[in-house]
């Protein structure tokens, strides 16, 4: 098996992942817990741990309990998104409406939460288009802006067009618009391929999954909260400490972090960064941009297909989505996986809007999405494929 | 009356509660039946609509069905209360599957196999043997026909004599092969006369032996199938292990992001023959097929198959018509 939608979830996993994660199960699988038991408290220095690991990965070491764990991306999107409309509420802040502003790049996982939101009367969304190529423009973003402008919730990479935004550019905007707006960055597609930076960029909230490029379990996921951000926790719970608090305790991570932790995911995923420190965030970069690169030009010397989004490795993550002449994308995927035995996603990868902008929707399209295991084999083997399915049609 | 059935037997029959689950051809012949004999309270599943091809030799329906798009519970419910309004007869629009199918069947003296695929065959017999309900496989394609009754705890369960369904697109079906109406009578017939002899208390009268019948060639035989639940090693009736009803082999359906469509894949590795699976298609519409798919319209739908026996079916975004279409035309 190819195994080409890397986009979706790694796999494989690095070696080492299962070591760690099947290891802290058999000696400390307990529930993590402070002033606990010695079990507890192992799992506990091993939860810290991961967390410190994150938060300095992200340039946010100062403040690692600002790092708060999550089930998977959309989870810590969740907890992002409906916390701050929340504290909004709280503070009494709402007389006028809120104004959210997002983008069509979104993952449903952004879109759907602010479109139930905008239905439901509790804020007004505005939605950027992006440029032919699927990218978005800082003076775009911050055009849309108004002063009731409370949010800007923007992916830092397509799902489905693998194109990398200047968050650096729009977080600068973002501040100089609109004072107290926060600045959400979804980086469920660049985290553990492309360095990220939130104080550079200016990133109030970040949300990922760890089960990407950051080599975790599924089940595994992040938010960093700035400081100068409320965010009222969506779930609540026990939290291994200060039990006699009637609500939850105010003091991060504590104030998101309701119910017993993910261990073996948070273990997997401290073997995952490990992994990528141990590799190189630059070797890993490389590597991916060399195998897009590759892949872009195989695709494109096949007659009948099409590339959409830039068809350079430039400013992009090795995600590639493209069309053959005379296929729906689900007949191309079923094709790959039944007589090639590719793997990769037909559809609209959760992004419809996307799809939309590149004028793929509804049939949606195909997208290969490589990672730091695929090899030259792996590309050249779709591409051949490809040139195959095209000539048949 | 018939002595072997007798006063008594016609009030037994009269408490029986009996399952036709699938009204096509032997699920009709059968419902139509049992309702004429009396049986007290029928219950017909059907997941499909009534379609004209159908009359050639499903007897519960006409052309005002066709014409109105009635699901046949619905069609064979309103015929059969006029045939016998003294009995209580209900249609269910529903697509059997693992959820269901012990819902379905829960509290039935006897299950009418009237499926049109195996894997609903399959699931049946585990439900059956799982609840201890005796039930009557049935099948006819082409002039020829087979039957056996499931008596569980006292004769051979589907899987002591089949291994598994079989793989998807090997199997011919009704409607792309055809099938004749005298082989679809006599065998719903046979099912229907074991029936009335397990629902009136006779069940030592009852053949223990498979039926088949090719009514072109007049020839009817019996198949001794007894020794195979001696064996003991059938995973349901011996070891209770249920894998259908565990959905271990299930068909997955999926409605695609999208379009409008439907798309359904089996778990274990196949191989799908081309060449046979378009010969059949080639009955019922236009095949276009390369190395790598193949495609017919049919109906108001376009199938497309894959390599392993996968397909899609566009045109409808409901699971339980991919498959009905898939049984139909594909084979499962
Ligand atoms: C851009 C983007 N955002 C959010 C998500 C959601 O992440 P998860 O699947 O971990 O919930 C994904 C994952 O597919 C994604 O690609
Ligand atoms: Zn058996």
């Amino acid at each position: 098996m190819t195994y080409l939608d890397n986009a979706a979830t790694t796999f494989p996993k690095p070696r080492t992942v299962h070591d760690a994660a099947s290891t802290f199960m058999q000696t400390l699988g307990a529930n993590p817990g402070r002033g606990g038991h010695r079990l507890a408290a192992g799992a506990s220095r091993m939860v810290e741990a991961t967390r410190l690991a994150l938060a300095r990965f992200v340039n946010a070491g100062s403040t690692p309990e600002r790092v708060v764990f999550a089930h998977n991306g959309t989870d810590a999107l969740n907890m992002a998104i409906k916390g701050l409309v929340h504290a909004w509420h709280r503070d009494g802040r709402t007389h006028v409406v809120p104004h959210v502003v997002t983008s069509v790049l979104e993952h449903n996982s952004v879109s759907r939460p602010l479109e139930q939101l905008a239905a439901d009367g509790v804020i007004a969304l505005t939605r950027v288009d992006c440029d032919a190529d699927g990218y978005l423009s800082p003076g775009v973003v911050a055009a849309a802006m108004t002063p009731a402008t409370r949010l800007v919730a923007l992916t830092h990479c397509s799902n489905v067009l693998g194109t990398v935004q200047p968050i650096a550019e729009i977080g600068a905007k973002v501040r100089e618009r609109g004072g107290d707006a926060v600045f959400l960055v979804d980086a469920a597609q660049t985290i553990g391929v492309e360095p990220i930076d939130v104080e550079a960029a200016q990133v109030d909230v970040l949300a990922f999954p760890g089960h990407k490029a950051l080599m975790g379990y599924p089940g595994t996921g992040g938010l960093y909260v700035a400081p100068r951000v409320e965010l009222a926790p969506w779930r609540e719970g026990g939290t291994g400490g200060d039990s006699k608090h009637p609500v939850q305790p105010g003091e991060y991570p504590h104030r998101l972090e309701g119910g017993t932790h993910n261990t073996i995911g948070i273990a997997s995923l401290k073997a995952g960064l490990g992994f990528i420190a141990a590799t190189g965030l630059d070797a890993i970069r490389q590597h991916e941009t060399r195998l897009v690169s590759r892949l872009l030009d195989g695709l494109a010397a096949v007659p009948g297909v099409t590339i959409h989004g830039p068809r350079t490795a430039q400013r992009r993550v090795a995600t590639v989505a493209f069309s053959v002449k005379g296929y729906a994308s689900q007949d191309v995927g079923a094709i790959l996986d039944t007589s090639f035995d590719i793997a990769v996603r037909p559809g609209l990868h959760c992004a419809p809007y996307c799809h939309q902008a590149i004028g793929t929707y509804p049939d949606g399209a195909v997208r290969a999405s490589l990672g730091y295991f695929t090899t030259d084999a792996d590309v050249d083997a779709l591409a051949d494929a490809i040139a195959q399915v095209a000539a048949a049609s | 009356m018939f002595g072997g059935i007798g006063p008594e037997g016609q009030r037994r029959l009269g408490q029986a509660h009996v399952v036709c689950l699938g009204c096509g051809a032997l699920g009709s012949v059968a419902a139509n039946t049992l309702a004429r004999a009396g049986i007290g309270r029928l219950t017909i599943v059907d997941r499909d609509v009534v379609e004209e091809s159908n009359l050639q030799r499903q007897v519960l329906f006409d052309e005002d069905d066709v014409r109105d798009a009635l699901p046949k519970a619905v069609a064979a419910e309103r015929r059969l209360r006029r045939v016998n309004s003294q009995i209580d007869v209900r249609g269910l629009v529903a697509d059997a599957h693992h959820a269901n199918i012990e819902a379905l069947i829960a509290g039935a003296d006897l299950v009418i196999d009237g499926a049109d695929n195996f894997e609903t065959r399959f699931l049946l017999n585990d439900a059956c043997v799982k609840h201890g309900i005796p039930w009557i496989y049935g099948a006819c394609i082409g002039s020829y026909g087979l039957s056996m009754v499931v008596i569980p705890g006292e004769t051979p369960c589907l899987r002591c004599v089949v291994e598994g369904a079989p793989p998807p697109g090997l199997t011919p079906t009704c409607d792309t092969s055809g099938v004749i109406g005298p082989v679809v009578n006599m065998i719903a017939s046979i099912q229907c006369a074991e029936a009335l002899k397990l629902l009136t208390g006779q069940a030592h009268l009852v053949n223990r032996d498979m039926v088949t019948v090719d009514v072109w060639d007049a020839r009817v035989q019996r198949m001794k199938v007894h020794a195979l639940r001696d064996l003991g090693a059938c995973p349901c009736c011996s070891h209770r292990r249920f894998e259908h009803l565990a959905a271990e082999h299930a068909s997955q359906t999926t409605t695609l992001c999208g379009r409008n469509s439907v798309q359904i894949s089996f778990p274990d590795d196949h191989t799908i023959d081309f060449d046979a699976v378009s010969a059949r298609l080639a009955a019922v519409g236009r095949v276009q097929r390369n190395a790598f798919l193949l495609r017919c319209a049919i109906d108001t739908y376009d199938v497309t198959v894959f390599r392993d026996g996968r397909a899609i079916v566009e045109g409808t975004r409901e699971p339980s018509v991919a498959r009905s279409v898939y049984a139909k035309y594909i084979g499962i």
